[in-house]
């Protein structure tokens, strides 16, 4: 385990810390994915900093159109917010699915999307979300698509030295919108997802004028089933383009075969299954 | 005064385990403690070269590495002495969770870090993984067999083959059933110390203590009087702690050292460092009448025994036994063979063979009688073994025999109706999605109680009536090696002998399990306490009942009054083994009964079972307290729920790949069906203490096949492998895609 | 070394820890509290489940360092055998504890959710402790029992 844990008491304080530590630092936030990797050898970090002291940082409000959602709120925190269940209730189902209510009292979805993993639920709802990431350095702070946050499996582009993630922000879902989140896995609960799909659609005037369609974990990084999304947009929404669209994110997934968690042949239909599904709930086609 | 037999009387130990102030064997300390920490064998197979400790001895705290030299002898085993302590070098290590050394230090933190800097040097050799390859195989897993088959077992009675030919119903499948990690809560711990009279004593979770100590006497040659087990809290058992695990290497490390030494293993090391339930292969083949009358049954078992024998023998014993179910059979063909592999050692789990037997017949009944177009409930009862009615071994099941009454009785509850003799399912309403199947699943199942094929199973209880100036009993105390692993033996015990006492219970304790004061009460195994303890403890308080009556005639003045009884299983119904030349025997002395109906829906697209609802009746001869018999119903539904969906240990090249509870999925609150029904049937044995047999492992055996056969009833498919994840059956549901 | 203050159990305590410690070892092994079990260390089983300022948390993978200034409950600050609490009571009552391993945690993880919302309905009740593997019980009876308790900490029946 590491040699000194230190606690921020802001943003400026917690990204001081880290220059002094040179690279032997990492940020610490619930700590449920960073002390496992510590304990089996994974976690380079001799030194911590704890953010959850930061005052504020754990704030869920609304700003300009945008819900943004501080680096130490928890999943539980999140699922149980009344702004997170009216406005992106799908972000607040995905948060209520992972692990279980302790995890949930202690994790935080900005440490969900910082450890990188394709399968992580609130990571995948927040790609559906075309969600933002504030990253934070000494020199000032920027808001980023969270996509440019991922470069492959657990590895996420953000210098784990120098930068941190102060927020996480996406656009409100109007009255136009749907929404949904869908998770298939071994068990009820306490179990990572064999897959999981996450869909924002919107519709015009009985047009699909938006539609993001968000997978894992079929691909290194949570997935944008693009091709799918493109043939929804512009036409009225119907069971039959529901599933040819769902046919699409099947075949553009690529997930590997898990000896745990399913063969890829199985994690493929699967694919087409729960877009189906998310698809159909989220455009209120069930009859 | 009320008799405490029969109620819901307050668990004897509930009120400290709420509380947090029970102790499981890793809350002991001893002020100046060692601590160990094993060496763990780097492949399931591999000659061991060289061991190089000299980077571990020069951590500071470090006061040992023990490596097999130092054992005095290397062997033990439940059965079969064939296991080692520690892998010599020049050995082979054989799975694992083989030890190979272990370090002895300070500190916890310096006996890791030692243990880290131990340079083992391997020949890394190709495990054997395959049971059914490794059966006629010339490469050994134990060099010094003539074969992997540890042994061969069969029962051939009447003319099978013929009896097949002429059936009007044959009906053929091969059934797998997985290997299971018994994952109790806590993980093993022990606290070895010599105690005020010289002895190593060892705190540790066992079923077993007295032959922990037969064992342990062998390996460091000493006499069995120089050992000593108290069994505080044990956090869960299920079989797992029938062969000792880490009982031989803190006892070593205390002999040899003359300190306390205390271990502790991680889950990680739990998983790794016990054994499993035997996974099995069942190809059955039966034959009827199409009236449905049972005919032929022939059948061929494999089971891998893993690296050691440990109870494989037995295990497939049972599972031979009870592989044509309740149920009458005239003619019977079956052989079983258990074969050793470098995968984990096949050893007790709950169900004991007769678990995964229960799958493959039940499944097979069901097929008959779906082909048959009877009803399944009214083609099981055609066949149900009844008192005196001959069972697959050839003998008679005796009186008490409970499995028609489970059945009737969970049948009824779940709709069935009968007329004159006919039985009719109730209609089920489709659920309105399309894509969802809901159906309904039987099954009935049985199993031994008490150990078998003429073991000489005994249980010896020791009773101290403490009696008033006016010699009245004032208390009881018993004292009995009967192992608490939460069943609550402890507790029925003390209701036993309440009433057999006539004292309210309040006032009989059942003391604590320590071998220096506790007779030898026999395993926690076979569900066999409430009877053979439950006898034990009935007719020793008869007798000390007895010797009050004598001292108070002579008025000796006597306070207290000991007596002891042991009870021999065998003494109202004699067992034998299997005959050589047909297998045909009089294994059993006692018998649970149990049946459940399963309502489950299945998600077509996904595979997913839901278990909507479970009725579950099982016979366990009295209720000694219906409270704890509804626990263990509970617990079994829950633990026959993760065999049937979502239990699997999963080897690869004989190494596990599920080694953490994030990897083996036990069932959690809300993977329970949402509605469960408990029938406690009290169809009483005579031999048992107030008709009671036995109920521990009961509740479990019937779940999973039911599952399974309402699966079929939802989906027209049967799947014959567990567990039926989600994609098993995907792949079943969909004919032409590509199969597992 | 380092000095850790918090309260546990309503009292003020000091233990010296290292940076790396977490918190369960804290508690059992420097503070005495063996109630806090520790069943597989990655936070996949709820049995060392602890109140840290009413909220359920998994102690075996908490840094100890987190709960500077905090309020810690463990089973200890409870009840006792002669004291028993609501819930302990109620679980006594519905036999809701064979080998008695997860029982402090699902007791505790009880407590925060009864805590948090005082009529849950039985799907809550079991979402609440969901977190909690029990190999022994089936879990019906320990729904029963945060039901019961519940009923009584609300004025139901007594």
């Amino acid at each position: 385990m590491w040699d000194a844990y230190l606690v921020a008491s802001t943003v400026e304080d917690a990204l001081g810390k880290l220059a002094q530590l040179g690279d032997s630092g990492r940020l610490i936030a619930g700590g449920t994915d960073l002390v496992l990797q510590a304990q089996r050898g994974e976690c380079p970090a001799r030194a911590v900093v704890d953010l959850t002291r930061i005052p504020g940082l754990s704030e869920i409000r609304e700003q300009d159109g945008y819900v943004v959602i501080g680096a130490a709120a928890t999943h539980a925190e999140i699922a149980a917010s009344p702004l997170v269940r009216t406005w992106a209730p799908l972000l607040a189902q995905a948060c209520a699915s992972i692990g279980g209510p302790q995890i949930r009292n202690v994790g935080t979805l900005a440490g969900n999307v910082v450890n990188a993993l394709p399968a992580a639920d609130g990571a995948v709802a927040l790609f559906a979300l075309n969600a933002q990431v504030e990253i934070a350095t000494l020199s000032g702070q920027a808001w980023v698509p969270i996509a440019e946050l991922y470069r492959g499996v657990g590895e996420c582009t953000l210098d784990p030295c120098a930068e941190m993630v102060t927020a996480i922000r996406f656009h409100s879902l109007d009255a136009y919108a749907g929404c949904a989140f869908q998770r298939l896995a071994r068990r009820r609960v306490l179990a990572l997802p064999i897959v999981n799909a996450a869909v924002v659609v919107r519709v015009d005037e009985g047009t699909v004028s938006d539609a993001r369609i968000a997978v894992g974990p079929v691909a290194p990084t949570p997935f944008r089933a693009a091709a799918a999304e493109r043939v929804l947009i512009g036409s009225a929404p119907t069971a039959a383009l529901v599933a040819q669209a769902a046919k699409l994110a099947a075949r553009d997934a690529q997930p590997r075969s898990s000896l745990l968690r399913g063969t890829a042949t199985y994690r493929t239909a699967m694919v087409e299954v729960l877009v189906r599904r998310a698809l159909t709930t989220s455009l209120d086609l069930n009859g | 005064m009320t008799s405490a037999v029969g109620r819901p009387v307050q668990r004897s130990d509930i009120a400290a385990k709420v509380t947090g102030q029970s102790c499981f064997p890793q809350d002991y300390s001893s002020k100046d403690q060692l601590y160990a920490k094993v060496v763990w064998a780097a492949h399931p197979r591999a000659r061991v070269l060289h061991i190089d400790a000299s980077r571990a001895s020069g951590v500071p705290g470090v006061m040992r590495v023990l490596t097999a030299a130092d054992v005095p002898v290397n062997e033990y085993g439940i059965m079969t002495f064939d296991q080692p302590v520690l892998v010599p070098v020049g050995g082979e290590t054989h799975w694992t969770g083989d030890r190979v050394a272990l370090v002895v230090a300070e500190t916890e933190a310096a006996a890791s870090r030692a243990r880290d800097l131990i340079d083992v040097e391997y020949e890394v050799l190709q495990p054997i993984i395959d049971p059914a390859a490794a059966k006629g195989a010339p490469d050994l897993v134990h060099a010094d067999r003539d074969s992997n088959v540890i042994q061969h077992l069969f029962v051939h009675r009447g003319e099978t083959e013929a009896a097949l030919a002429q059936a009007d119903l044959v009906v053929e499948a091969t059934y797998h059933t997985q290997c299971v990690e018994h994952a109790y809560l806590q993980p093993e711990a022990c606290l070895g110390y010599i105690d005020d009279e010289g002895r190593v004593a060892l705190v540790v979770a066992t079923q077993w203590p007295h032959d922990d100590i037969r064992q342990l006497a062998h390996i460091l040659d000493v006499g069995e009087r120089q050992l000593r087990i108290i069994v505080p809290a044990v956090g869960g058992a299920f079989g797992g702690r029938e062969d000792m695990s880490l009982q031989p290497l803190v006892a070593l490390a205390v002999h040899l050292l003359r300190r306390p030494v205390k271990m502790v293993w991680t889950r990680e090391e739990s998983i790794r460092g016990h054994g499993k339930r035997h996974p099995f292969s069942i190809r059955l083949k039966t034959g009827c009448t199409s009236d449905g009358r049972l005919l032929a049954i022939e059948a061929e078992c494999v089971s891998d025994a893993g690296a050691y024998e440990s109870t494989s023998v037995v295990v497939l014993s049972d599972a031979l036994s009870f592989i044509g179910g309740p149920y009458h059979y005239p003619s019977c063909k079956v052989d079983g063979y258990t074969v050793y592999t470098n995968n984990a050692p096949g050893m007790a789990m709950r169900g004991f063979g007769a678990a995964q037997a229960a799958v493959a017949y039940e499944l097979q009944m069901d097929r008959m009688a779906r082909a048959l177009r009877i009803d399944p409930v009214e083609f099981r009862l055609r066949n149900i073994l009844t008192d005196h009615a001959v069972r697959l071994t050839g003998n008679r099941m005796p009186e008490g025999t409970g499995a028609r009454e489970c059945l009737v009785a969970a049948a009824q509850a779940a709709g069935w109706s009968e007329c004159e003799g006919h039985w009719l399912a109730p209609e089920i309403t489709q659920p309105a999605l399309a894509e969802r199947r809901r159906g309904l699943g039987v099954a009935c199942t049985y199993k031994n109680v008490g150990y078998s094929f003429g073991f000489d199973d005994k249980s010896t209880a020791r009773v101290c009536l403490h009696l008033e100036p006016s010699g009245q009993i004032a208390r009881a105390t018993v004292y009995l090696a009967a192992v608490e692993v939460g069943q609550g033996v402890t507790t029925a015990l003390a209701q036993i002998a309440a009433d057999a006492l006539s004292l309210p219970v309040e006032r009989v304790k059942v003391a604590e399990v320590d071998t220096a004061t506790s007779p030898d009460a026999g395993s926690c195994s076979a569900s066999r306490h409430t009877y053979m303890s439950g006898n034990a403890v009935y007719l020793a308080c008869q007798k000390a009942l007895r010797e009050r009556v004598q001292a108070l005639r002579g008025e000796t003045g006597e306070q207290t009054i000991e007596a002891s009884y042991t009870y021999r299983g065998k003494s109202r119904r004699p067992t034998t083994d299997w005959d050589p030349v047909t297998g045909e025997c009089s294994p059993h002395f006692s018998y649970g009964y149990g049946a459940q109906v399963a309502l489950i829906d299945v998600d077509t697209e996904t595979g997913e079972i839901e278990l909507l609802k479970v009725w579950s009746a099982n016979n366990a001869g009295k209720v000694i307290n219906p409270a704890t018999v509804y626990g263990q119903s509970a617990g079994g539904l829950a633990m026959g729920l993760g065999y049937a969906l979502m239990e699997e240990v999963v080897h690869e090249a004989g190494q596990l790949r599920t080694r953490r509870l994030s990897e083996y999925y036990v069932p959690t609150a809300l993977d329970m069906p949402r509605e469960f029904v408990d029938i406690q049937i009290e169809v009483p044995d005579p031999s048992g203490p107030f008709g009671a047999t036995g109920i521990g492992e009961i509740p479990l055996l019937s779940t999973a096949p039911a599952v399974l056969n309402a699966l079929a009833d939802a989906t027209g498919t049967y799947l014959d492998t567990l567990p039926a994840t989600p994609e098993r059956v995907w792949h079943a549901l969909s004919p032409g895609r590509h199969a597992l | 070394m380092a000095q850790l203050s918090f309260v546990l159990n309503g009292c003020p305590v000091c233990a010296s820890i290292e940076p790396g410690d977490l918190l369960a070892d804290v508690l059992r092994d420097q503070l005495g509290m063996i109630g806090v079990k520790v069943g597989c260390g990655e936070g996949e089983c709820g049995a060392c489940t602890v109140l840290i300022d009413g909220k359920a948390v998994l102690s075996c993978i908490y840094p100890a360092p987190k709960v500077a200034g905090c309020a810690v409950t463990t089973i200890e600050g409870l009840g006792t055998s002669d004291q028993l609490d609501v819930i302990q009571q109620a679980f006594v009552e519905c036999c809701a504890s064979q080998c008695g391993y997860c029982t402090p945690g699902i007791v505790l993880a009880a407590k925060a959710l009864l805590d948090a919302n005082p009529q849950p309905t039985r799907e809550q009740i079991m979402v609440g402790i969901s977190g909690n593997l029990c190999r022994c019980t089936g879990y019906y009876q320990i729904v029963d029992a945060i039901a019961l308790a519940a009923e009584r900490l609300t004025g139901g029946e007594p």
